[in-house]
C-alpha cells in the first residue's frame, strides 16, 4: 500500500488534532478557570471545522437531489454523534442519538437498503423509549448527577477515538484502495473474485465453489436502475441465509431467559427512603442503600 | 450349547466385573446385600466353565475385541522382512484350551465358595460394597488372565490382579500395617513385572511378524528363531525372554528373591488371603511358566535354577514356618513353601518326562487352591470367633466350641501334609516323582542335582506335615483357652510385627478398622436395620442376646462380652463353603489325580504341551511310599510334641538357639533387605528431595520473581479494574495498528 | 460483478461516515461515566459499523450485507437487553449510574483510583429543576418487611 500525498496526510491530521481539541472542550469536565460556556463555544467551533475537513473526501454522489440528501443526512448524523457524547443529560444524549439513527436509515435509504432503514428506526424507536424509561427512573430523581458532569479521562479518550478515525479514514482514502482499471485486481470484493476466470487447482475449485452465490442479483443493474426491493432481501434471508435467521431468532430467546433471569429482583428492590418513610422504624436493611 | 460358549468365552471374566459394578454403584442402596452380584456373577461363571469343560475339544481362540492395531510401514509390508516393518496387533483374544479351561473352574469355583464365606465375614464392615467390587474385579482380572490369548493381554490381566490384591491387602487402609503391607506387595510386585515387561519388548522385537499371541510364539519354529538370535553375554534371545519371563513369575509367586510380600499380605482380610494369596493369583507365576514350558524346555540350565530357586524357597519357608505363631503367617509361608514344589515341579521338566512334570505342578496348584483356600478359610473362621486374635499361643483346645471349622480345618491339614488319599498327597506325589525321574534321566545334563532337589524337597514334606500338625494342635487341641485382655501373651503378641508400634494394634485386631474411624459410625447407622437379619443366620447368636450396636466393636478386646460371635462356632454362610472345600480337598486327588488320569488328559489338550517329551510314566510306589512316610513322620512328631502341651519345643529351641531364634526372625530376610535396597533408596530419594526443594523449585522461584521485580511496579497500576481503561488501551492499540499498518504494510 | 450505478467512490463515503460514527461511539463509550450514555455510545459504534454494511452491500450488488446488518439489529436488540438488565442490577447495588465505581476487580493492594480531572460546576439549565414526581393514586398499602421471595408459603 503506497503512502497518502502531502495533502491528505495534513488534512488528516488536521481532522485528528481539531477533533481531538474540539471534542475536548466538549466534553464535560472542569476546564480550569475557564468558564463552561465558552469552552463550550470554541470547541463546537472546532469540532464543526474536523468535520467540514472531512467533506472533501466525500465524493457527490448521483443527481442533485441525492447529493443533497447525502450531505444533509451525513451532516446530521455527525453532528448527532459529537452532541450525543458531550451532551450533560442522558436525556439528551437518547435524542442525538435518535438523530444519529434516524439520518443513518436516510443514509440507508439512499444505499437502497429500504427495509433496513425502515428496520433500524422501528427498532430503536423502540429501544430509544426504554432507554428514556430507564433515564427517568433511575437518574432523574436526584437531579443532573455528578459523573454525568465529568468525563473520565477526557484528553486521553478524545485522542483515542480521533486516531482510530484518522487511520480508518487513511486506511479508506488511501491509494491502493481504489482500483484503476487495468490493474490486476487485488482482493478487495468477492464480486471480483468471483468474477475473475477460475484458475486451475483445488483451491480455485473451492474458491468458485464457495463464491457460488444465490443471493446476488440475477444481472449487472443498469444505469439508473434501482436494485430489487425487499422481496429479494426476503428471498435471501429464508434461503441462502435460513440458518442465520433461526441461530439469530435463538439468540433473541436466549437474551430474553437472560434479561429476565438478570433483572429479576433478589432483594427488596425499594430503595430505603419509601420504607423508612411509609413505616416508620423498620429495620430493613439495604446493602450500599445510601444514594 | 458348549461350542457358543467357546465362542464366547469373554462372558467368564465379564460376569465378576459385573457383578462387582453393582455391588459399588449400588453403595448402601443394597442394604447389605452387596455381595449377592458378585456371588451370583462368579457363580455364572462357575457354571459356565464347567459347561464348557464337560464339552470342550481341543483348543480354540476367540477374537472379541481389536484392542491395539498398527498396521506395519509400507516400504516393510512383507511380513517376513523381519524387525523393520514394526507393526503391533493386540487383538483381546480369548482361548479355551486345557490348561485354561482348568484354571478357570478352579479360580470361579474356589473364588464363589470364598465370596459365600466372604459375605459372612466382612458382614459390619463400613467398606462392604468396596470389598465385593475389588473382588468382582479381582475374578474378572484372574479369569481373563488365563483365558487370554497372547502375551500382551495377558500382561494387562497380569498388572489387573496386582492391582487387586494391592487394593485388597490394603482394605483396611486406616491400619498402618496394612497400608504398609499394601505398598510392599506392589513395589515388590513392580520389580517382578519389570522383567516381565522387558520380556514382552524382546518378544515383540525378535518374535516373527511382530505377533505376540500364544499361537505364534509357543511353536518350536518360532522357539528356534529365537534360539538362533544371540542377545547379549553370549546368550540367545530365548535365553533372557525365559529369565526374565521366570522373574516376572518369581513375584507373582512369591519365590525367593521376591517372596517378601507374601507374609506381610496376610494384614489383608482373611477371605482375601485365601482367595488371592494362596488359592489363585500367587499360582499366576506357575500358570506364565508352564504357558511358557515348551520356551522353558529349551533351556535346560534355566529349568535347573527354576528347579533350585523353587526348592530353596520351599526350604526356607517350611523352616520359617516352624516357628511363626500367627496362625495366618504359617499358612502364608506354607503357601510359599507349596509354591516352591510347584517350581520345582516346572523345573523338573526336563527329557521325556517333561510333559508330566508340568502337568504334575499344574494338578498341585489345582488342589493347593482348595486345601490352602480350605485351611485359610477356616483359620478365618477361627479368627471370627477369636474377635481378631489370630495368635495360636493365646488360644487353644477350640475343638469342642467349633466342631465344624475343626474338622474342615483337620481335613485341609492332612491334605496339605501329603497323605493318602486327600488331594495333596496325589500331586505332590507326582512333583516327587518327576523330580527323582529327573534325576534319574541319563538324557539331563546335570542329574545329581535334581537328586539332591528331590531328597530336599521330601525333607520339606517332612517339615510341611510338621508345622501344618503343629498349627492344627496348637490351636484345636489342648486345655481350652480364649483370647482375653488378661492373658499374659496378649502384651507383645505382636512383636515380632515389624510394623505394629504398639499392643493396641493387635487389640484393634488384625480384622477390623480403626474403631474410631468415622466410616464404621456411619456404617453402622445405615446398616443397623440388616444386621439383625444376620445375626438371625447364626446359631449361636440367636441364643445368646444379641445386640446390634455392638457388633461393629466386637473385635475389640474390650468388648469381648457384648460380642455374640466370641468363642462360638462361625455361622453357617461361613461353614457350608468350608466343607464344600473340604469335599474338594478329599475328592479331587482320587477323581483328577493319577487314579483317573482325568486332568492329564485335560491338560494335554493344550497344544503347545503336546510338543513337549511326553514319555511313558508309571506310578512311583517308592516316591508314594516314602513321602507319605514324611508326611507321617512330621504328623506325628507335631501330635507328640503340640497335641498335649509339653516342654519339649522350649527343650528343642533351646538346643538350637541360633537356629530357631533366626527362624523367629524368618531369617533376618526382612532386614537385609531393608539394609541393601531400602536404605540406599532412601538416600537416593532424600538427595532428590532436596535437589526438587533447593534447585527445581529455586529455578521455579527465579522465573516467577525476575517479572515482579521488572515490570511488577510499573505494569501491576494497569489492572485498575476500570473497564473504560482497558477499554482505552484496546482502542488506542487498534489505532496504532492501523497507522502501523498503513506504513508498513 | 459490482454495480456500475454504485462506483467505489460512493461506497468510500459510506465507509468514511460509518468510520466517524464508529469512532465517536468508541470515543463518547471511553470518555462518558454514565452507564446509561456509555450503552448508547456502543450502540451508536453498531450503527456505524451497520452503514458500512449497507454500503458495501450495495457495492457488491448482492443482499449479503443487508443480511449481516439485519443480523447485527438482532445483536444489537439482546445487547440492549442485556445491557439495560445488568444496568439496573448495578443501580440497585449502590444506587448509582457511576461506572468509576466498580473497579473491585483490580490488582490485589492497588489504591482506589479517584478522578481528579474534576466536575465542572452545576449550572442549572432554565426550566423545571427536575422532572415531576407521579404522584401515586390510593393509599400506599404497608410493605411488609420481608422480601416477596420469602413469604411465598
Amino acid at each position: 500500500m503506497t503512502l497518502l500525498d502531502s495533502r491528505d496526510l495534513a488534512l488528516i491530521a488536521a481532522i485528528v488534532a481539531l477533533g481531538w481539541v474540539g471534542i475536548w472542550l466538549l466534553l464535560p469536565h472542569r476546564h480550569g478557570g475557564v468558564k463552561t460556556a465558552r469552552a463550550y463555544r470554541v470547541g463546537a467551533l472546532l469540532s464543526a471545522i474536523a468535520v467540514l475537513l472531512v467533506l472533501p473526501y466525500l465524493t457527490p454522489p448521483g443527481d442533485l437531489l441525492a447529493r443533497l440528501f447525502f450531505y444533509s443526512f451525513s451532516l446530521l448524523a455527525l453532528l448527532g454523534a459529537v452532541l450525543m457524547i458531550t451532551a450533560r443529560n442522558p436525556v439528551n444524549s437518547a435524542l442525538w442519538f435518535a438523530v444519529v439513527v434516524l439520518s443513518s436509515s436516510g443514509l440507508f435509504l439512499l444505499a437502497g437498503a429500504q427495509f433496513l432503514a425502515a428496520g433500524t428506526v422501528i427498532v430503536y424507536a423502540g429501544a430509544i423509549i426504554v432507554t428514556f424509561l430507564f433515564v427517568i427512573m433511575l437518574a432523574q430523581s436526584h437531579g443532573q448527577a455528578i459523573y454525568d458532569r465529568s468525563a473520565r479521562r477526557p484528553l486521553a479518550a478524545s485522542l483515542t477515538g480521533m486516531l482510530l478515525l484518522g487511520a480508518l479514514i487513511s486506511a479508506i482514502i488511501a491509494p491502493g484502495a481504489t482500483r484503476k482499471d487495468g490493474d490486476p485486481a487485488p482482493i478487495y470484493s468477492v464480486g471480483a473474485i468471483a468474477d475473475q476466470p477460475p484458475a486451475d487447482g483445488p483451491i480455485a475449485a473451492v474458491t468458485a465453489q464457495a463464491l457460488t452465490e444465490t443471493s446476488r442479483l440475477p444481472r449487472p443493474l443498469e444505469q439508473g436502475e434501482t436494485p430489487a426491493h425487499v422481496a429479494g432481501l426476503g428471498a435471501t434471508l429464508f434461503t441462502d441465509h435460513l440458518l442465520t435467521v433461526q441461530v439469530v431468532g435463538l439468540l433473541l430467546f436466549v437474551a430474553l431467559i437472560g434479561a429476565v433471569a438478570i433483572a429479576t429482583p433478589k432483594a427488596p428492590i425499594r430503595p430505603d427512603r419509601s420504607t423508612a418513610s411509609s413505616s416508620p422504624g423498620s429495620a430493613t436493611t439495604n446493602p450500599g442503600g445510601v444514594s | 450349547m458348549a461350542e457358543s460358549l467357546i465362542r464366547n468365552v469373554w462372558l467368564i471374566p465379564l460376569l465378576p466385573l459385573l457383578g462387582g459394578l453393582i455391588a459399588i454403584l449400588g453403595g448402601r442402596r443394597l442394604n447389605g446385600w452387596n455381595h449377592i452380584p458378585v456371588v451370583a456373577g462368579i457363580g455364572l461363571s462357575f457354571l459356565l466353565s464347567a459347561i464348557i469343560l464337560l464339552g470342550m475339544e481341543g483348543a480354540h481362540e476367540t477374537e472379541a475385541y481389536s484392542w491395539i492395531g498398527i498396521a506395519p510401514t509400507s516400504s516393510a509390508a512383507d511380513p517376513s522382512s523381519g524387525p523393520n516393518g514394526w507393526s503391533l496387533v493386540v487383538p483381546v483374544e480369548f482361548r479355551v484350551d486345557g490348561l485354561t479351561i482348568m484354571m478357570l473352574t478352579m479360580v470361579t469355583f474356589v473364588a464363589a465358595l470364598v465370596a459365600v464365606f466372604a459375605a459372612g465375614y466382612m458382614v459390619g464392615d463400613p467398606g462392604y460394597p468396596r470389598f465385593f467390587f475389588v473382588f468382582g474385579l479381582f475374578v474378572f482380572s484372574m479369569t481373563g488372565l488365563v483365558s487370554s490369548s497372547n502375551f500382551l493381554l495377558t500382561y494387562a490381566f497380569w498388572e489387573g490382579v496386582g492391582v487387586c490384591s494391592y487394593l485388597l491387602i490394603g482394605f483396611w487402609y486406616a491400619k498402618p500395617a496394612a497400608a504398609e503391607a499394601a505398598k510392599k506387595a506392589f513395589l515388590v510386585n513392580r520389580v517382578g513385572d519389570f522383567g516381565f515387561a522387558i520380556a514382552l519388548f524382546l518378544l515383540w522385537t525378535y518374535a516373527p511378524n511382530h505377533d505376540l499371541s500364544y499361537a505364534n510364539i509357543l511353536t518350536i519354529e518360532t522357539r528356534d528363531a529365537l534360539a538362533n538370535t544371540e542377545l547379549l553375554f553370549g546368550q540367545s534371545a530365548l535365553f533372557w525372554i525365559v529369565a526374565l519371563l521366570f522373574w516376572g513369575a518369581t513375584a507373582k509367586s512369591a519365590q525367593i528373591p521376591l517372596y517378601v510380600w507374601l507374609p506381610d499380605a496376610m494384614e489383608g482380610p482373611t477371605p482375601v488371603s485365601a482367595l488371592i494369596h494362596a488359592a489363585t493369583m500367587v499360582t499366576a507365576g506357575v500358570y506364565l511358566l508352564a504357558r511358557t514350558s515348551l520356551l522353558l524346555a529349551a533351556e535346560p540350565a534355566l529349568q535347573m535354577v527354576v528347579a533350585v530357586i523353587g526348592c530353596a524357597t520351599a526350604l526356607l519357608a517350611a523352616l520359617i514356618a516352624l516357628t511363626q505363631t500367627d496362625l495366618k503367617r504359617v499358612l502364608a509361608y506354607s503357601t510359599v513353601s507349596q509354591i516352591g514344589f510347584m517350581f520345582m515341579g516346572i523345573g523338573a521338566g526336563v527329557g521325556h518326562i517333561a510333559q508330566f512334570a508340568i502337568i504334575g505342578a499344574l494338578f498341585h496348584l489345582f488342589t493347593h487352591a482348595f486345601f490352602k483356600a480350605l485351611l485359610f478359610l477356616g483359620s478365618g473362621s477361627v479368627m471370627h470367633a477369636m474377635g481378631g486374635v489370630i495368635d495360636m499361643r493365646r488360644f487353644s483346645g477350640l475343638r469342642h466350641r467349633m466342631p465344624y471349622t475343626c474338622w474342615t480345618f483337620a481335613i485341609g491339614a492332612l491334605a496339605l501334609c501329603g497323605l493318602p488319599p486327600f488331594a495333596g498327597f496325589w500331586s505332590k506325589d507326582e512333583i516327587l516323582a518327576s523330580l527323582k525321574a529327573a534325576g534319574h534321566d541319563e538324557h539331563v545334563a546335570s542329574g545329581g542335582v535334581y537328586t539332591g532337589i528331590y531328597w530336599v524337597a521330601t525333607f520339606t514334606a517332612l517339615l510341611t506335615a510338621f508345622y501344618t500338625g503343629r498349627a492344627f494342635f496348637l490351636t484345636f487341641f489342648g486345655p481350652e483357652k480364649l483370647p482375653s485382655p488378661d492373658d499374659p501373651e496378649a502384651l507383645g503378641a505382636d512383636d515380632h510385627h515389624g510394623a505394629h508400634a504398639s499392643s493396641d494394634h493387635a487389640a484393634l485386631g488384625v480384622d477390623t478398622p480403626a474403631p474410631d474411624s468415622p466410616e464404621l459410625s456411619r456404617y453402622e447407622a445405615a446398616m443397623g436395620s440388616h444386621r439383625p437379619e444376620v445375626g438371625s443366620h447364626a446359631p449361636g447368636a440367636s441364643a445368646t442376646p444379641h445386640e446390634p450396636a455392638s457388633h461393629g466393636h466386637g473385635h475389640d478386646d474390650g468388648h469381648h462380652g457384648h460380642d455374640s460371635h466370641f468363642g462360638h462356632e462361625s455361622p453357617p454362610i461361613m461353614t457350608v463353603p468350608l466343607m464344600v472345600l473340604a469335599a474338594g480337598a478329599v475328592l479331587v486327588g482320587i477323581l483328577f489325580g493319577p487314579p483317573t488320569h482325568w486332568f492329564g488328559h485335560l491338560i494335554e489338550e493344550t497344544p503347545s504341551f503336546e510338543l513337549l517329551g511326553h514319555g511313558e510314566h508309571a506310578f512311583d510306589w517308592g516316591t508314594a511310599v516314602s513321602g507319605t512316610l514324611a508326611g507321617l513322620i512330621g504328623l506325628g512328631l507335631a501330635a507328640l510334641m503340640y497335641a498335649r502341651r509339653t516342654e519339649i519345643p522350649a527343650r528343642i529351641s533351646a538346643l538350637v538357639p541360633p537356629l530357631a531364634k533366626a527362624s523367629w526372625n524368618k531369617f533376618y530376610v526382612d532386614e537385609i533387605y531393608a539394609l541393601l535396597i531400602v536404605t540406599p533408596t532412601r538416600l537416593v530419594a532424600t538427595a532428590c528431595r532436596y535437589f526438587d526443594v533447593y534447585v527445581v523449585d529455586g529455578l521455579v522461584r527465579l522465573v516467577a520473581f525476575v517479572p515482579r521485580l521488572i515490570g511488577g511496579d510499573a505494569l501491576r497500576p494497569i489492572q485498575n479494574g476500570l473497564i473504560q481503561s482497558y477499554a482505552v488501551m484496546t482502542a488506542m492499540g487498534v489505532a496504532l495498528l492501523l497507522i502501523v499498518l498503513m506504513f508498513v504494510g | 460483478m459490482t454495480d456500475p450505478s454504485f462506483p467505489f467512490e460512493y461506497l468510500s463515503n459510506y465507509l468514511i461516515i460509518g468510520a466517524a460514527l464508529m469512532a465517536l461511539g468508541m470515543l463518547g463509550f471511553l470518555s462518558r461515566r454514565n452507564l446509561i450514555v456509555m450503552f448508547l455510545s456502543a450502540e451508536m459504534m453498531l450503527q456505524g459499523v451497520a452503514l458500512t454494511l449497507v454500503g458495501f452491500s450495495r457495492y457488491h450488488g448482492n443482499w449479503t450485507g443487508q443480511v449481516f446488518t439485519i443480523v447485527m439489529l438482532t445483536v444489537a436488540a439482546s445487547e440492549a437487553a442485556l445491557a439495560l438488565a445488568l444496568i439496573l442490577v448495578l443501580f440497585h447495588r449502590i444506587r448509582s449510574l457511576d461506572v468509576t465505581l466498580w473497579q473491585d476487580l483490580r490488582e490485589t493492594g492497588l489504591p482506589e483510583s479517584v478522578d481528579t480531572s474534576g466536575a465542572e460546576p452545576y449550572e442549572p439549565v432554565p426550566g423545571p429543576e427536575s422532572y415531576p414526581h407521579l404522584t401515586p393514586s390510593g393509599v400506599e398499602p404497608p410493605h411488609p418487611r420481608q422480601p416477596w421471595e420469602q413469604r411465598r408459603g
